[in-house]
C-alpha cells in the first residue's frame, strides 16, 4: 500500500514537472524527439569502420543527421550565401516551383535524389557484394547494382535516376542519370532540377560512427556550372530502425496546400522569424468581428 | 502505475517524425487562434494526426473544426498517447488558421483533458517558433 502511495506521489510530481517543462519548451521539441531525429557524436574514440567479407568498407547501418550541420534541406549549403548558379531556365523553373508547385513530397510523390541527401532525415543502408540499398524514412528505396554494368542506353526517367555503383578504394561511387524533369524540387527550398541532371555521389565511412557524402551535381539545363554538396551522418543507436510510414493513408491537407516552401530565412532554412504563439490567441469569433 | 510509466517511456522513444510539408504552404502565421471545443472525431494517422472539435460561439452556433497535428510517433514521444483523448473530451487548442479560410487549423499547443500542455506541431515545418534546426 505504501509502495502504491509513493508511486502516486512520484507520478504526480513527474506529471507536474512535465507540464511545466512542456510549457517552458513550447513550442519547441522535447529532447526525446530531438534525439530521435538527430545522431550524436561518439564520446570516445570511434572504432574503425567495419568491412565486408570482400574487403570493402561496410556502409550498412541506420544513419542520422547531425544537428551541427546546417542548413538542412538546402542543396546550396556549401556555396557562398547558399547561392546556386542558376541559368535563366533554372531561374524560371525556381519561380515556377515557388509560385505554382505544391511540394511534391506533400502530395506523396517520391522526393528522389539529391533531395533525400539534402535533408538530414534518417535512412538505412543494407549492403552485400553486388548491391547497396538505401532505405528512406518515407518508405522509399533505391537499390544500386555493383556488378560492373553500365547505364541503360535509354533509361526510363525516374525520381532516383538510372544508377550504377562501383568502388574506388574505400570510396563507394554512385553515378546517376535519367531523372524525371521539372517540376521537381532538388531540396526542401524548392530549387529545381532537370532531366539533364547527372549526379555523382562519393560515399565513405571514415570510422564506425560516421558516413560521409561528397555529391557533385551537373545539370547544364538549370545550372551554369557543376556544384558540390557534402554532408556527414552519424550512426544511430542500437535498435533504432525505420518505421512504417504511409504518406497517403490520410493526406487530408493536400486539399489545403498552396505552392512553394514559404519564406526562406537568411540562414538558408525555411520558416518565419516571428514570435511564437501568444499566451491566449484570439477566438474565431474575434476574427469574424474584426472582419478578417 | 509502473506499467503506465513504462508504456509512456517506451512510446516516447519510438517511431519517426518529420515535417510532411512546410507550415507556410498551408497556414497563416499572422493568424493565431484558440479553439475550445468538444472532440467529435480522432484520426491517429500518417502523415498527420487529426482531431475534430465542435466549437460553440457566444450565440450558441456550433462549428466543427479540423485540427492538424504531428504524426502519431511524434505525439507519443511528447507524451501524448492515443488514449489521452476520447470523443466528448473538452480541449483547448492554440494554433494557426488555414490560409484557404476553411475550418482547419494547425494544432500547435494542445491542453489535454488532464491539464498537460503538449506541442502538437510538426517538427521542422518552419512555423512560428520552430527553431529551423530540425531535420526538414
Amino acid at each position: 500500500m505504501n509502495s502504491l502511495r509513493w508511486s502516486l506521489v512520484a507520478l504526480g510530481l513527474l506529471a507536474t514537472q512535465w507540464a511545466v517543462a512542456a510549457e517552458k519548451r513550447d513550442p519547441d521539441l522535447l529532447p526525446e524527439e530531438v534525439s530521435f531525429l538527430f545522431g550524436e557524436e561518439p564520446t570516445t574514440a570511434p572504432e574503425p569502420a567495419p568491412r565486408t567479407a570482400d574487403g570493402h568498407p561496410d556502409l550498412s547501418g541506420f544513419w542520422k543527421g547531425s544537428r551541427a550541420t546546417t542548413p538542412v534541406g538546402n542543396i546550396g549549403k556549401d556555396l557562398p550565401g547558399f547561392k546556386l548558379p542558376l541559368t535563366p531556365a533554372g531561374q524560371a523553373a525556381l519561380q515556377h516551383n515557388l509560385t505554382k508547385t505544391i511540394d511534391p513530397e506533400a502530395l506523396c510523390i517520391i522526393g528522389g535524389i539529391p533531395r533525400h541527401s539534402a535533408s538530414a532525415l534518417p535512412f538505412e543502408i543494407v549492403q552485400n557484394s553486388n548491391r547497396v540499398v538505401f532505405l528512406y524514412i518515407y518508405t522509399y528505396f533505391r537499390s544500386i547494382p555493383v556488378d560492373g554494368r553500365k547505364h541503360s542506353q535509354d533509361p526510363d526517367p525516374t525520381f532516383f535516376g538510372d544508377k550504377v555503383g562501383w568502388w574506388e578504394g574505400d570510396t563507394f561511387v554512385i553515378d546517376s542519370v535519367g531523372f524525371k524533369g521539372a517540376p521537381i524540387w532538388i531540396d526542401e527550398n524548392a530549387n529545381p532540377q532537370s532531366d539533364a541532371m547527372h549526379a555523382t555521389e562519393r560515399w565513405t565511412r571514415p570510422d564506425a560512427s560516421h558516413l560521409h557524402l561528397d555529391l557533385t551535381v551537373d545539370d547544364p539545363k538549370f545550372y551554369t556550372k557543376k556544384f558540390t554538396y557534402s554532408r556527414t551522418w552519424l550512426l544511430g543507436k542500437p535498435g533504432e530502425e525505420l518505421k512504417e510510414y504511409s504518406c497517403s493513408e490520410n493526406n487530408v491537407d493536400r486539399a489545403h496546400l498552396g505552392p512553394g516552401p514559404g519564406p526562406i530565412r537568411k540562414d538558408g532554412t525555411r520558416g518565419y522569424d516571428v514570435p511564437p504563439l501568444p499566451a491566449v490567441p484570439p477566438s474565431p469569433e474575434d476574427y469574424e468581428k474584426a472582419g478578417k | 502505475m509502473r506499467v503506465y510509466l513504462a508504456v509512456l517511456l517506451v512510446c516516447m522513444s519510438a517511431s519517426p517524425t518529420w515535417a510532411h510539408h512546410s507550415f507556410a504552404a498551408e497556414f497563416d502565421g499572422a493568424k493565431p487562434v484558440r479553439l475550445i471545443g468538444t472532440i467529435t472525431r480522432i484520426e491517429w494517422t500518417n502523415p498527420h494526426s487529426y482531431f475534430y472539435l465542435d466549437v460553440t460561439d457566444s450565440k450558441g452556433k456550433v462549428t466543427n473544426w479540423a485540427c492538424e497535428s504531428g504524426n502519431p510517433g511524434a505525439l507519443s514521444r511528447r507524451g501524448w498517447k492515443k488514449g489521452d483523448i476520447k470523443y466528448g473530451d473538452k480541449l483547448i487548442v492554440d494554433g494557426y488558421l488555414a490560409k484557404d479560410g476553411s475550418k482547419f487549423i494547425d494544432a500547435r499547443r494542445v491542453t489535454l483533458p488532464d491539464g498537460r500542455v503538449v506541442y502538437g506541431g510538426s517538427a521542422g515545418d518552419g512555423g512560428p517558433g520552430d527553431t529551423g534546426s530540425n531535420s526538414k
